[in-house]
């Protein structure tokens, strides 16, 4: 055991070289292959992100083809990668090396692949203080970062869409300016950065901001192969290749070689390929036809086009060529059509933005609908279930005055859940906010992702390494007894943490049998399951509380599982009296109790209901304890609160929902407005309010 | 890992659950399965077999000083000293030793996951050094995580990056380091409790879903020798020594004579078909089914794949990947895959 603890502390230094599947041994996803060959032939076609299914060799083939690329001429010792014969795009070290008289040695190297894991830090992404350098010697010294070593190579980044946001725009600036300035730890550099971004995402997992998205130049959906056959051939392959790895590689070595010569040939020809005006033309058009915003879509159709020509040994670009790299580069940036759409959602946009002031002109009713809200719904629910189902349009007026109905109980089917497009767009939104939020948050908790570190003291949270690079410099004039570095206070540094999940919403649904009306309850559910889904891509918490008859029920204490959440939705019944105070009651202290135990989470509760509470929690009149228990949830700033009106405008409507809102100075939104994402967008703008 | 004074209920002696001892064993005879997903109610025996399974695990032989556990005879999953020194013409110390289960607490954090910058090392020498993480420790074994769907997000991307690839990068807190990550990953979960994320469930080789025993008789058996076990560990392993014996020399054999059983084109291709035909996403289903199925031939004995072994191992599989809407259940259409393998024979 003696000899074990001994070369346990042995630490590791070297990475270690990892035996890829070749490249043409790869079966199928031609595509992917394709947009792969073409920027490595012109790295100006601009990245490639591979959207797709999981298991269908999309990481297997990225690292496939950096195996495959011609080597590169670098200047010796530089860890920026810096090309001897390029003198505009050199970084500090060469520069300096170059002043000083020194000339510039050239050595041969594979194309650099760096490989981002979504764990990665800031630190190492950029380049931080070398710690080591500055304590022996005193001196402050880069330590280049990943954005270095992938220059003029390949960044990889698996399952893009899951890295953190900063890390994310810290690529894009790199990427968009080709250089990387580090200015931290009293640090100040700059260096050329020009990279090839290579994403894989699975857009189950959720999906990437448009920005970024439209970075990528080239972007191919892949799913799985169809045919038995050519799956069985894959599945032969793979396993011959698990097997023996080394063998397997000797087998195509020949293929291989051919390849990579190939490529070697078209990247020669590159430079004399030249684009005839009427490929230009078209490419305008087709960009034009696609409604890309901004003109990074005709440039990269070109480019990619020319690649195209040089693989295949042409040195002019054809019309043909344009039409086949096309979807690359198209089918990431195409935007839907409308215009009007996009007036409309700007109109929406700004009403969620003031949610409060909506209610107050139409406030009037008082005291007046109270009595007669009691005193008339008192007795029963309004009517069956089948009429509300099958006639809902045309008896409107009838269905609010009729009293009779059916006593007991009804289950609704759900209601079609609504297409939730553009979210993509508001998403984003909230991600930075979220991480606006996490920066100012005071809780000492210490959950989350770490991302970078901060000199702001609030958590106890020690990031170590940050706090030794800070330190690290003066350690030279510091009493160190016997320890290699000594940490003082001014040095110290925290975490500042990421954390994807908090959001927890909330339904509170009316069961009442009112909501039997007009189907009220079909169209409630649909909205109810719209969020469900968004929230599945969120990975936000839900829970579900409905009230009717005489008490409101936890039907779903707050989870994960929106499968469950589903479920309890689907077998919801109706019938009953309205006890709407009880519900917000209940709402309340779930989300008070959720409160405490997690202070960052952001509740956001959502009532769906026609706001017609007719049954009290006690002596009072039904409506003063609804606006009581309305206050205290208003009293608490970090639970947010959408009100959904299910009652349709007409002469009849009592509007009371609105007041609710009003009360509760929550967002007001009707059903029939909840077509389309409106409803969705408006928990985003909820989401919004509450980081602000 | 488990504590040496710790008695563990012996795997052979768990009552029912069939599917779940399988998907285990399966695992244990065939690596690159790349884990089972438990799914099932509270009280179910699933952290028990788990444990238990530790107790059956053949030894491997290692690298003796690595922290990943190299396989010496296997330059390609080897850390990056391994690798150096084999090249160099150094040779390596093996030694062998058992298979290991590594636990990671749900309360993990990323940095014990992928390893950190050395605490040790940078204060007392001032050098910047790498301290392997979890992640390394799994390295050719088991990756164990009770309550998987508890974990925090982050901590799931990290895993399933390392899952996929076999291959831990950490580039985080100043340190740069690759390293080898290929462990089998074995999760257990309460789908009351919350769903994972397909992407994760893709990760996990095979799936059960397991309830509880319905049958009376078999339910008092259950408590019967629960009660043996707890009131004398020992006296209950040494009642079931013989069949453990008999387990392990049966997974030893297997795994021995696995790179030898054959999967004919035929039945490669029932695989496709089932594949395509059950609607699953990817290829990652065909390689576990085939996998799978010769880890089934293996543990018989056999050195070619039957349909049985395919009709036997293909629910494992599919059941966690078939398409699906995010709110559907986690069910597999057997009559389809009946037919499926039904309409081969003919």
């Amino acid at each position: 055991m003696k000899e074990h603890l001994g070369p346990r502390r042995e630490i590791p230094v070297v990475s270690y070289l990892r035996y890829t599947y070749p490249f043409t041994a790869i079966i199928g996803q031609e595509k992917m292959k394709l947009a792969l060959v073409l920027n490595a032939i012109n790295p100006l076609a601009g990245g490639v992100l591979v959207r797709g299914e999981k298991g269908t060799a999309k990481s297997t083939a990225v690292r496939a083809l950096a195996a495959l690329l011609p080597e590169i001429e670098v200047v010796a010792g530089c860890p920026c990668n810096c090309d001897p014969r390029d003198e505009e795009w050199l970084c500090p070290f060469c520069q300096e090396r170059l002043a000083a008289g020194n000339k510039l040695k050239a050595v041969t190297r594979r194309v650099p692949l760096v490989e981002l894991p979504v764990s990665a830090t800031e630190d190492r992404v950029v380049g931080s203080l070398d710690f080591e350098q500055a304590i022996r010697h005193g001196e402050r010294r880069l330590a280049p970062g990943l954005l270095a070593q992938a220059s003029r190579g390949i960044i990889y980044v698996d399952e893009i869409n899951l890295l953190d946001d900063h890390l994310v725009d810290i690529l894009l600036d790199a990427a968009a300016s080709g250089t990387n300035v580090v200015e931290r730890e009293g640090i100040k550099f700059t260096h050329p950065a020009r990279f090839i971004l290579v994403g894989t995402m699975n857009p189950e997992e959720g999906e990437l901001r448009p920005q970024l998205l439209d970075r990528f130049g080239l972007c191919v959906p892949v799913e799985g192969v169809d045919d038995p056959a050519t799956r069985a051939a894959i599945t032969r392959q793979r396993e011959a290749f698990d097997k023996d790895p080394l063998g397997f590689r000797a087998g195509f070595a020949a293929q291989e070689e051919d390849m990579r010569r190939r490529l070697q040939r078209a990247r020669d020809l590159l430079p004399q390929v030249g684009t005839p005006t009427e490929v230009l033309r078209l490419a305008v058009d087709q960009a034009m036809e696609a409604l890309v915003a901004g003109h990074r879509a005709e440039i990269t159709l070109v480019q990619a086009a020319r690649a195209l020509a040089a693989w295949e040994g042409r040195r002019g670009v054809t019309t043909a060529d344009l039409e086949r790299v096309a979807e690359l580069v198209l089918c990431h940036r195409r935007r839907q059509p409308p215009p009007p759409a996009q007036q409309q959602r700007e109109k929406e946009e700004s009403k969620a933005g003031d949610p409060p002031e909506l209610p107050e002109d139409q406030e009037p009713q008082g005291d007046q609908v109270d009595d007669e809200v009691t005193g008339r719904q008192q007795p029963a629910p309004e009517i069956s279930p089948e009429a509300g189902q099958q006639e809902h349009e045309h008896r409107e007026s009838q269905e609010e005055q009729s009293p009779a109905g059916v006593a007991g109980e009804a289950l609704f089917t759900v209601g079609e859940p609504f297409p939730v497009r553009r979210i993509e767009h508001h998403r984003d939104r909230v991600w930075r906010k979220g991480s606006g939020r996490r920066s100012r948050t005071r809780t000492p908790v210490k959950v989350g992702r770490y991302v970078r570190a901060t000199l702001r003291r609030e958590r106890h949270d020690l990031a170590f390494d940050a706090t030794l690079r800070a330190a690290a410099p003066y350690q030279g004039r510091r009493a160190r007894d016997g320890l290699a570095v000594v940490i003082e206070p001014p040095d110290i540094r925290e975490k500042v943490r990421e954390k994807r999940v908090g959001n927890l919403l909330l339904f509170l649904v009316d069961a009442s049998g009112s909501m039997a009306a007009q189907q009220r309850m079909v169209a409630a559910k649909g909205a109810v399951l719209s969020l469900l889904l968004d929230a599945y891509q969120k990975r936000d918490r839900v829970g579900m509380v409905a009230f009717r008859g005489e008490q409101a029920e936890i039907l779903l204490p707050p989870t994960s599982s929106v499968e469950l959440a589903q479920k309890c939705l689907a077998e919801l019944p109706t019938g009953g009296r309205t006890p709407l105070a009880a519900g917000l009651l209940k709402a309340y202290e779930v989300t008070r109790a959720h409160l405490l135990k997690d202070p960052d989470l952001t509740p956001l509760v959502i009532v769906v209901s026609d706001g017609r509470g007719n049954v009290g929690l006690g002596q009072g009149k039904p409506w003063d304890e609804v606006r009581q228990v309305a206050d205290l949830i208003r009293r608490e700033e970090r639970i947010k609160v959408l009100v959904v009106d299910v009652e349709k405008d007409g002469f009849l409507a009592f509007g009371l929902a609105r007041e609710l809102a009003g009360v509760l100075e929550a967002g007001h939104y009707q059903i029939e407005a909840l077509k389309a994402d409106t409803l969705v967008r408006a928990v985003r703008d909820m989401q919004d309010g509450g980081w602000l | 890992m488990q504590a040496s004074g710790r008695h563990t209920y012996p795997f052979a002696a768990i009552v029912g659950q069939e599917a779940l001892k399988q998907a285990l064993l399966l695992n244990a005879v065939n690596p690159r399965l790349s884990g089972v997903l438990i799914r099932g109610e509270k009280g179910t025996a699933k952290s028990t077999a788990v444990r238990a399974l530790a107790a059956l695990l053949p030894e491997i032989e290692v690298v003796a000083d690595c922290l990943f556990n190299c396989d010496p005879g296997d330059v390609t999953a080897m850390c990056g000293r391994c690798q150096q020194r084999l090249q160099s013409g150094t040779e390596l110390p093996r030694q062998r030793r058992p298979m290991r289960v590594v636990e990671l607490p749900v309360s993990a954090t990323e940095d014990r996951v992928v390893g950190t910058l050395d605490l040790e090392q940078a204060i007392k020498k001032g050098e910047k050094h790498f301290e392997p993480g979890v992640l390394a420790e799994a390295n050719r074994g088991i990756l164990y995580v009770d309550e998987v769907n508890l974990l925090d997000d982050h901590v799931v991307d990290v895993l399933l990056d390392a899952a996929a690839m076999g291959v831990n990068t950490v580039e985080r807190e100043g340190i740069s380091f690759t390293h080898p990550a290929q462990f089998i990953l074995v999760g257990t979960m309460n789908p009351e409790e919350g769903e994972l994320r397909p992407q994760l469930l893709d990760r996990f080789g095979l799936c059960v879903n397991i309830a509880g025993v319905t049958d009376p008789a078999l339910r008092v058996e259950i408590v019967k020798r629960r009660g043996a076990f707890e009131d004398d560990p020992e006296g209950f392993a040494a009642l079931w020594e013989g069949e453990r014996q008999r387990l392990r020399e049966k997974m030893v054999a297997a795994r021995e004579i696995l790179p030898q059983v054959n999967i004919s084109d035929d039945m490669l291709l029932l695989i496709a078909t089932i594949a395509v035909e059950m609607g699953v996403d990817g290829h990652r289903a065909d390689l576990v089914m085939m996998q799978a199925a010769r880890a089934s031939a293996a543990l018989e004995g056999r050195l070619e794949v039957t349909r049985e072994d395919i009709r036997r191992t293909a629910p494992l599989a599919l059941v966690h990947r078939m398409r699906r809407q995010p709110f559907q259940d986690l069910t597999l259409d057997d009559r389809k895959l009946d037919q499926l393998l039904g309409a081969k024979a003919g």
